[in-house]
């Protein structure tokens, strides 16, 4: 395309070249200054890159004859893009009647990519006369984007959200549709947000500044260290980078359970039972001096061995035996028992279902009672039956 | 002589224990022998169906209380009542069910303690009505035979006086027993019909038991009717204070005890530990009745949350679930109260048996 472009502004030089030398060999002489003239009410004017310009020139014939006059452009600099129309046609020549004039309209586009400085170029009527222009380009014009963030590092723990604030300069004199796009490495998830949502692209006018807001979530059971994240933002002509810092820290993750996963239990009123428990260290950290506690109904007593634990390393589990009394008094029925595994890191709790159950011996009792009566009975047929 | 009884049966219970008085004393009838060894062998096998001469009074008294209108009118009323308990529990049946309820997974057992439109349940109909059969089915069974000088005859036959007892009370507690299953057993299939859920298998043990347990109940009744008709010599005294005894107890044990619990009751500043002791002693006291005895069981029994039946100390609520006991569990709950009662009828039944078998019988 590019390339398309440069060869017809090459071309366009050339025909222009030629407009010029064929003028300084044969018109210069026989030129009549007032027989034909060219007018434009705003020959020099200041515009920024980008800005494409609207000339309306007069041809005006003040000779007694009908003139034909050629009308071309010469000394336009390079890679400007220029037309010449009337009544709706791109005109080579025109023609017009006696003390008439004839309105041309002449657009020049200038291009974003342009030096600051003065242009100037000319409209040629061929042999009789030539109309100078003026172009003053305000700025110097680039094609740039720019993708920045004042806080480009965020700290954080492995299970948090990473929110990183960007803003996205389009610095270009056209509007720019931007695509967003993350090179993080594997299991990160990066996401931009733009006016309130949720977008993998964005429209930024001509020279204006977008907020971009970049959540990156680290994968969770990522080492602690600190993450590059390259973003972009791409359009087809122009792209900027930006590259965010993930400061992820070690998590302390622990989970109370038993080896089968079984939570409930049962237990004869003011009985004791031994449960096996499991204290596993999901983390990405080594988490120490783990206390067990409870957290049972009343008269209640649960006995850990240990009680505590030094050290658990990341992925390793401990085992850890809890005896739990229930008080005496305890109903028939289900409790609830919390045991609870704590440091000042972490805490995790584990919820016992306890089936209390009552001791059987009151129910010998009662069978011994019965059996009693039952005896006493038989004692009664035996001494008063069969006289 | 084994063939004599074959071919006597037990058509006529009179005439048979003419014939069984032969059997013991150990007489020969030579007639009726038949000749093949064959047909020896059969008749030997016919002759392990004879009746002792206990169930053949057993099926007497069976025979009489089911032909006696006063049995049929009984048992009426029963029905009529435990169909109207039963209509007003499916109509409102519904209304007992609820999302968060812990016996969720035993709304069957609703239909027997649901009540509604002013209509008590299937269960206190029983707590209520089945003294009355009980008291219905006992309180003549001596008395009335001596009177009408039935009993001396069939005691001079060849028939041990335990037996006779015996006979009465198993008579009794039989007819029960068949009355009370087979009206549960309607009473859950009627449930099923219309409800369209069987109950699982612990609902059907838990009913089970319940009958067991009305039926002891019933005994109970029963027993002491038997013990005052041994005791009275009209069979109207037997009925009237037997009906005394259980008035007693449905309505005015219940004053007496309120009576006590206003005289006894703790001051407005006494300590949580007074009130407790308090209301237990007030408990104790009403469970002194059978019928108190009878609720608490059936009440642990159809409805599984149920976890105490005395007063609890918040220290035992704390930290509880709600949760359906297991079986046992609920069992060993009412351990004290099934026992109570079935001592009550076995002591009743001790007592009956003593003073009839200590008694003359020969005198009108």
């Amino acid at each position: 395309m590019k390339g398309f472009l440069l060869s017809v502004r090459t071309k366009m030089l050339f025909v222009a070249m030629a407009h010029f030398m064929w003028m300084m060999t044969f018109g210069g002489h026989s030129v009549f200054a007032n027989t034909v003239a060219l007018y434009t009410p705003y020959p020099e004017i200041t515009v920024p890159p980008g800005e494409s310009i609207d000339y309306s020139v007069d041809v005006i014939n003040n000779s007694g004859s009908i003139k034909n006059v050629g009308v071309s452009l010469s000394g336009v600099p390079d890679g400007w893009e220029h037309s010449l129309k009337s009544g709706g046609w791109t005109i080579g020549k025109v023609a017009v009647m006696p003390g008439e004039k004839k309105t041309l309209s002449l657009k020049v586009d200038v291009p974003h990519q342009v030096e600051k400085g003065v242009y100037k170029f000319q409209v040629v009527a061929q042999g009789l006369t030539s109309l100078p222009l003026v172009v003053t380009v305000s700025e110097t014009g680039t094609f740039k984007s720019e993708f920045t963030s004042t806080q480009p590092n965020v700290e954080g723990h492995s299970n948090a959200t990473f929110s990183y604030n960007a803003k996205l300069r389009n610095m270009t004199s056209e509007p720019q549709f931007y695509a967003l796009r993350s090179d993080a490495p594997r299991g990160w998830n990066v996401s931009f947000r733009a006016n309130g949502k949720q977008v993998s692209s964005v429209n930024v006018e001509a020279n204006q500044t977008l907020d971009v807001a970049v959540e990156v979530s680290p994968p969770k059971k990522i080492k602690a260290g600190n993450y590059k994240i390259p973003i972009q933002a791409v359009t087809r002509s122009t792209s900027a980078d930006l590259e965010l810092e993930a400061a992820v820290k070690g998590n302390y993750e622990i989970e109370l359970t038993t080896p089968t996963g079984l939570l409930s239990t049962n237990v004869t009123a003011g009985g004791k039972k031994r449960l096996e428990l499991l204290v596993k260290n999901n983390g990405s950290s080594t988490v120490n001096d783990i206390k067990l506690d409870k957290r049972a109904p009343v008269d209640w007593d649960v006995v850990f061995e240990p009680n505590e634990i030094k050290s658990l390393e990341p992925g390793e589990n401990a085992k850890v035996y809890a005896t739990i009394q229930a008080s005496k008094k305890a109903i028939a029925g289900d409790y609830m028992a919390t045991l609870e595994a704590n440091n000042p890191d972490v805490s995790e709790k584990a919820a016992f279902r306890v089936s209390v159950k009552t001791p059987v011996v009151w129910g010998w009792l009662g069978i011994m009672l019965i059996l009693g009566v039952f005896g006493g009975v038989f004692q009664l047929f035996k001494k008063y039956g069969r006289r | 002589m084994i063939f004599i009884n074959v071919t006597l049966k037990i058509l006529h219970p009179m005439k048979f224990i003419n014939q069984a008085k032969m059997y013991m004393s150990g007489m020969s009838i030579p007639s009726l022998t038949l000749p093949n060894t064959k047909a020896t062998t059969k008749a030997e096998k016919l002759s392990t169906k004879v009746p002792h001469p206990f169930w053949v009074i057993v099926n007497k008294e069976v025979v009489d209380h089911i032909r006696s209108w006063r049995l049929v009118i009984l048992v009426a009323i029963i029905t009529i009542a435990c169909a109207g308990s039963l209509i007003t529990g499916l109509m409102h049946f519904k209304d007992s069910i609820s999302a968060n309820d812990p016996e969720g997974s035993f709304f069957f057992l609703k239909l027997f303690s649901a009540s509604g439109s002013g209509l008590p349940s299937f269960v206190v109909f029983i707590s209520f009505l089945g003294p009355l059969l009980g008291i219905g089915l006992g309180f003549d069974a001596i008395n009335s035979e001596q009177t009408r000088g039935t009993m001396a005859r069939v005691l001079s036959q060849p028939i041990y006086r335990d037996q006779w007892i015996n006979a009465k009370f198993t008579g009794g507690l039989l007819v029960i027993s068949v009355l009370f299953t087979g009206l549960t057993l309607i009473f859950m299939s009627i449930g099923i019909l219309k409800i369209g859920i069987p109950p699982t298998p612990e609902e059907f043990l838990r009913i089970l038991i319940f009958t067991f347990v009305t039926i002891c109940y019933v005994g109970f009744w029963l027993n002491l009717s038997i013990l005052f008709s041994v005791k009275f010599k009209q069979a109207a005294t037997s009925a009237l204070c037997t009906i005394a005894v259980w008035l007693f107890f449905t309505v005015f044990y219940g004053i007496i005890v309120n009576f006590i619990a206003n005289a006894t009751a703790p001051g407005q500043f006494a300590s949580p530990d007074q009130i407790i002791r308090y209301q237990q002693f007030i408990t104790n006291l009403m469970r002194i009745v059978p019928s108190q005895l009878y609720s608490d069981a059936t009440t642990t029994l159809l409805m599984p949350s149920v976890r105490s039946l005395g007063p609890l100390t918040s220290e035992q609520v704390v930290g509880t679930v709600p949760s359906p006991l297991p079986l046992g569990q609920s069992l060993l709950l009412v351990w004290a109260q099934l026992t109570g009662l079935i001592l009550a009828t076995v002591s009743c039944f001790a007592l009956a048996y003593y003073s009839f078998m200590r008694r003359e019988v020969r005198s009108r």
